[in-house]
């Protein structure tokens, strides 16, 4: 535990650009499995702990959620060049590379093969993305409402049609409740 | 060719829409759509359909993306850098300063009970849209196979996710999945 909360050295502006240009280039599903996977797994930035409180902020705040996580993790590492150098290398490459694609795909329409690389490539990158959330869930494993309250939201959203801002704001209620009455209990 | 008020009417529009897209961007585009669509005519249906799922095909910032092509399809591409510009812009300042704020107060009671409370909330939250990410791409047990597989590397090896995603596109471009 505290092994992994030391921080080292001050991570470099170059390096922060250039995971958050891997998150983008190769996030597909939205890139939070990479995210997780550069900033806590591979170069062990933030602990598992940090990273899912960056993420449930960006969950609950509006805008595109992935640029927020790369704006929040920039900010928490390095501050406000840390921020620019994050978001620049979340943005500025894989947009131009996503755009010109986008555009040469409008020209050429449909090629099966392309369809079904894609198609693969989604099924692998669902499976990526459950794992994330698995794995994120470990560091709970020892408070059973907690991952009652992972299992609920989970079930909620996949199996009825409620529309996601009710779950999310319906389940974060019932989660902060239940926590506040556990906290003023243990004191 | 559209004037030039409209590429401001388009850029507004999606700054506005970005900043109060609660649970992301996705959220506001049925908003977008009948903006763009209905109510000025700058694109078919069809077009607007076509440009989400190309976002959704194409690695990066998604919605960014989509939003460049709607830009594009409305004013060419100073169109398409305006309105990328208009969808992260506005949010990114937003996330910047309310999260300075949020880390000032890291120690307070508060804050504590907020970040145990909900962390649980959003990891159920990511599951669930692999999950739903999974029934839109397994169209049979082969695809379903992937999908398993996937996460049980991720899981149990600390293989780089890149070879995971390679596997399933070659597997696919094989025709193994079709």
């Amino acid at each position: 535990m505290a092994e992994q909360q030391k921080i080292a050295d001050p991570v470099s502006l170059a390096a922060l650009f250039a995971a958050f240009l891997q998150v983008s280039l190769f996030g597909f599903g939205g890139g939070l499995a990479w995210a997780r996977y550069i900033v806590v797994e591979q170069r062990r930035w933030t602990s598992e702990e940090d990273f899912a409180d960056i993420m449930s902020f960006c969950q609950f705040m509006p805008g595109p959620n992935m640029i927020g996580i790369a704006v929040c993790t920039g900010a928490r590492l390095r501050g406000t060049a840390g921020t620019i150098a994050a978001m620049s290398g979340f943005l500025l490459v894989p947009g131009a590379i996503g755009f010109s694609l986008g555009m040469l795909y409008l020209r050429y329409t449909h090629i099966a093969v392309f369809r079904d690389i894609l198609g693969g490539v989604s099924a692998a990158a669902a499976g990526l993305l459950i794992a994330t959330g698995i794995r994120m869930l470990l560091p709970h494993r020892g408070r059973p409402i907690a991952l009652f309250v992972a299992a609920l939201t989970f079930g909620v959203m996949v199996f009825t049609n409620l529309p996601f801002l009710a779950v999310l704001f319906g389940m974060a209620l019932v989660s902060l409740t239940v926590t506040q009455i556990e906290f003023s209990k243990a004191q | 060719m559209n004037s030039l008020s409209d590429l401001v009417e388009l850029s507004a529009r999606l700054a506005m829409l970005s900043s109060i897209s609660f649970g992301g961007f996705p959220t506001v585009l049925p908003d977008v759509r009948s903006f763009v669509v209905t109510t000025h005519g700058w694109m078919t249906d069809q077009e607007f359909t076509n440009f989400f799922a190309l976002a959704q095909a194409i690695p990066g910032p998604n919605m960014i993306l989509m939003m460049s092509f709607v830009g594009w399809k409305v004013w060419g591409m100073p169109g398409a850098i305006v309105s990328a510009l208009a969808t992260f812009g506005p949010a990114c300042v937003l996330y910047f300063s309310v999260y300075r704020l949020w880390d000032r107060f890291r120690s307070a009671p508060w804050q504590r009970i907020a970040r145990i409370g909900l962390a649980p909330v959003t990891i159920g939250l990511v599951i669930a849209s692999g999950a739903v990410m999974a029934r839109a791409a397994d169209h049979d047990w082969r695809a379903a196979t992937v999908t398993a597989a996937a996460a049980a590397l991720m899981l149990l090896t600390r293989l780089n996710p890149i070879f995971v995603l390679v596997a399933g596109g070659v597997l696919g471009g094989l025709g193994v999945l079709r």
